[in-house]
């Protein structure tokens, strides 16, 4: 899998080269890529695709994330598509799809709209559903919200 | 002769899964209008299609769509495709996108399919 896509990507290059004469690397493309064995510390923001082959300890905000086998990550994330196969220790935020395969192992918050995980991957954490009233509303003012409907109910009885 | 030869593949098949029966699988079906309070307890296999408030225990227990368990859920394997609130406890857990789950889950594999809502905290044990 991982051969494919890195030969899809060099096609891309390859081509987006013989259109536009720019640098292979374009900066348009917003595109973050930590390869393996090189550590990164810090804040990233603002990034369409990251490939996390590496270590990143820090804050990553990016519309889709990538963390690899070999990828390490602490941290809080957040994105809209996020592929988890290495590991992560801190909190995952998914605004779209979040997959978790087999070699993933994770620590910490997760929240998602729709979620996907393979047998074997290892989570240790909590689980938050987004769109489930109860994850972003304290369980106070819920209990104001029921006790007002009560009343009105009462009310128009 | 037939026969025999039958039964000792099935029972060479049976091993690589968790069963541990010689013959014959106890499967209990439970249908959608039952509804229990207290516990319920099996050796085998449970297809749970009711309304349980309390504790399940079973080998294999499957929580068919539009299932609710409030309480206790402890098995070998746990297919999960109705609502749960409260406790799941099992080596293998999969968790359908028909699922609503709340509570913790304490596991040592589990497969989620997507769609399924699940707002609980995982505790993985080896």
């Amino acid at each position: 899998m991982d051969g494919n896509n890195t030969e899809m990507d060099e096609n891309n290059t390859e081509l987006s080269g013989d259109e536009i004469q720019s640098n292979p690397i374009d900066n348009d493309a917003k595109a973050v890529n930590i390869g393996s064995g090189v550590r990164v510390d810090g804040r990233i923001e603002g990034a369409e695709t990251s490939d996390i082959s590496g270590t990143l300890t820090g804050t990553l905000k990016s519309s889709n994330i990538n963390i690899n086998s070999k990828g390490a990550f602490s941290g809080d994330m957040s994105g809209q598509e996020i592929t988890i196969s290495g590991s992560v220790d801190g909190e995952i935020n998914s605004e779209d799809y979040l997959i978790v395969n087999n070699s993933a192992n994770i620590k910490g918050v997760i929240e998602y709209a729709s979620l996907q995980v393979s047998y074997g991957a290892r989570i240790q954490g909590t689980l938050r559903h987004r769109g489930t009233v109860q994850s972003y509303t304290p369980i106070s003012t819920d209990e104001v919200k029921e006790d007002e409907i009560s009343e009105n109910q009462e009310v128009d009885q | 002769m037939a026969l025999f030869g039958s039964s000792e593949k099935k029972s060479e098949v049976k091993t690589e899964f968790m069963f541990e029966t010689d013959s014959i699988v106890n499967q209990s079906t439970l249908a959608k209008d039952i509804k229990i309070n207290g516990s319920l307890e099996s050796t085998d296999y449970i297809d749970f299609s009711g309304h349980l408030t309390g504790t399940i225990k079973s080998s294999t227990i499957n929580l068919k769509p539009g299932s609710y368990v409030n309480g206790t859920v402890t098995a070998d394997t746990v297919t999960v495709e109705g609502e749960v609130d409260g406790d799941i406890q099992a080596k293998d857990i999969y968790i359908k996108s028909t699922a609503k789950i709340k509570g913790n889950i304490r596991y040592h594999n589990i497969d989620i399919q997507n769609g399924s809502i699940i707002n609980a905290d995982l505790f993985y044990s080896s």
